[in-house]
């Protein structure tokens, strides 16, 4: 890591950690949703307990929806993002940086949190493994998903990032939740972190250019 | 050799020109609309009328002339629309951008033409409107998928823009879909050991393939004809105030 990005982090960090609401908000709304389901689906701790993975997994992918938004607009808006372009060797570094940092205080929060699912919706304790490892290898992707929504909504209605990222985080949501549910019929899940860990490299590269062409578009 | 492909490389450029795009194409749509709607009258007529009953469902497999053509374009429409992304990305040919915006209404609508007969077939044959099998799911992905494309490309004001925002889109998409599909039959083995085969290797008789083929061809020259049209009046919309255009 260079002197330009390891400000750009350090800048990164200081401003999330300066807009609460952008980590807290995911955050509450993760503890809403997984409240919602056990008092519209049943309270019976058999049921809730074989849908623990899949009601995780959709809370999870939603609560993130809610913070794609914030990935670039700020600096959209302030004007730094032009600066950023100008200097047309930092883009790359930028968007990575963004990228991670999103994670760090979007993400990462969440699935800290989704442990106490073991004890709201009575998810097997031995799985809570298998669900934070599936939720930590896929949330990355979902995280790349949200920036490249994020950059090519810039500035646009706030139901284009979900219309954008819900329908290519399929293969995320069916392999995470996959990987729990084979690991409670006795399976190994490890066919399934493998797989999620091959999408997320596969997807690295192509959705960091796509982000940088999505944002200079905005700059033409 | 050289020569063939010294013409097709005058035709691809000449592709990127508007009135040469805009006079061509007015030529060709009489032919395309004549032939594709002949088609379409013998395939589907035959297809209705005098194919013989099918022993097993029944009249009510005749949609089979209406549901598989449709699903075939409704795939074959998102590969060029790949092709076209490309193109833009690439050369940032405007021709591609218009065409991708022209062919993105017409692929939701036989998706959803798609997913609305394959579920009237479904009804009285498998007794449900939807099953959440493998294929109707990833359709169904794809028809959101040209919706999310639709909407990108309705929120840019500036056309050039939206021009590489959807290829951008259709780019990644079409990198996504077919994870999506493997990971849908994976789910879909996973899930449910589906008590419904939709995919028996089913030998249809001849009498019933050829107005099937028939109405494939049809149907994609329809799709040929709607493009044109839709393309013609996207670049009318967009040079409308151009000298080219005003002197036509």
């Amino acid at each position: 890591m260079n002197n330009i990005s390891k400000r750009l982090f350090m800048k990164e960090l200081v401003s999330y950690k300066k807009r609460s609401s952008t980590y807290l908000s995911p955050i509450v709304f993760f503890l809403i949703t997984i409240s919602l389901y056990p008092l519209a689906l049943s309270n019976d701790p058999n049921d809730l307990a074989l849908l623990a993975p899949g009601i995780t997994w959709i809370c999870v992918l939603l609560s993130t929806l809610l913070s794609i938004q914030n990935i670039f607009n700020e600096d959209y808006e302030d004007g730094s993002l032009d600066i950023f372009f100008s200097l047309r060797s930092t883009t790359l570094s930028l968007v990575l940086i963004k990228i991670l940092v999103n994670w760090i205080f979007s993400s990462l929060p969440i699935i800290i949190l989704s442990s106490t699912v073991v004890f709201l919706l009575f998810l097997p304790p031995e799985s809570l493994t298998i669900l934070l490892i599936s939720l930590l290898l896929g949330t990355p992707v979902i995280s790349l998903f949200g920036a490249l929504a994020g950059a090519l909504s810039l500035g646009k209605s706030s139901i284009l990032g979900p219309a954008i990222v819900l329908p290519l985080s399929l293969p995320v949501l069916i392999l995470g939740t996959a990987s729990v549910s084979s690991f409670l019929n006795g399976e190994d899940p490890t066919f399934y972190f493998l797989l999620l860990l091959a999408i997320f490299i596969f997807l690295l590269p192509l959705i960091c250019y796509a982000c940088i062409g999505a944002l200079r578009l905005h700059y033409e | 050799m050289s020569k063939i492909l010294k013409k097709l490389i005058t035709f691809y450029h000449k592709l990127g020109s508007y009135p040469w795009f805009y006079k061509f194409s007015g030529i060709a749509i009489p032919y395309v609309a004549f032939i594709s709607l002949i088609l379409l009258f013998i395939g589907l007529g035959w297809g209705i009328f005098y194919s013989p009953t099918d022993y097993k469902q029944g009249d009510v497999y005749r949609i089979i002339y209406m549901h598989v053509p449709a699903a075939s374009v409704s795939q074959s429409i998102y590969y060029t629309m790949t092709i076209a992304a490309i193109v833009s990305m690439i050369w940032r040919m405007k021709m591609a951008g218009i065409f991708i915006k022209s062919m993105a209404p017409i692929g939701a609508s036989f998706t959803f033409l798609a997913l609305i007969s394959g579920s009237i077939w479904g009804q009285p044959t498998w007794g449900t409107w939807w099953i959440w099998d493998a294929r109707l799911t990833s359709t169904l992905v794809l028809f959101i998928f040209y919706i999310a494309i639709i909407s990108l490309y309705s929120s840019f004001s500036e056309k050039k823009s939206a021009d590489q925002a959807v290829s951008i889109l259709t780019l990644v998409g079409a990198v996504n879909l077919p994870i999506i599909k493997k990971s849908v039959d994976w789910w879909n083995t996973l899930h449910q050991p589906s008590s419904i085969k939709l995919t028996e290797s089913s030998t249809i008789s001849l009498e019933m393939l050829y107005p099937l083929l028939l109405s494939i061809i049809g149907f994609y020259l329809i799709v040929l004809l709607s493009g044109l049209m839709a393309m013609r009046a996207e670049i009318a919309k967009r040079e409308i105030n151009k000298e080219w255009f005003k002197s036509l």
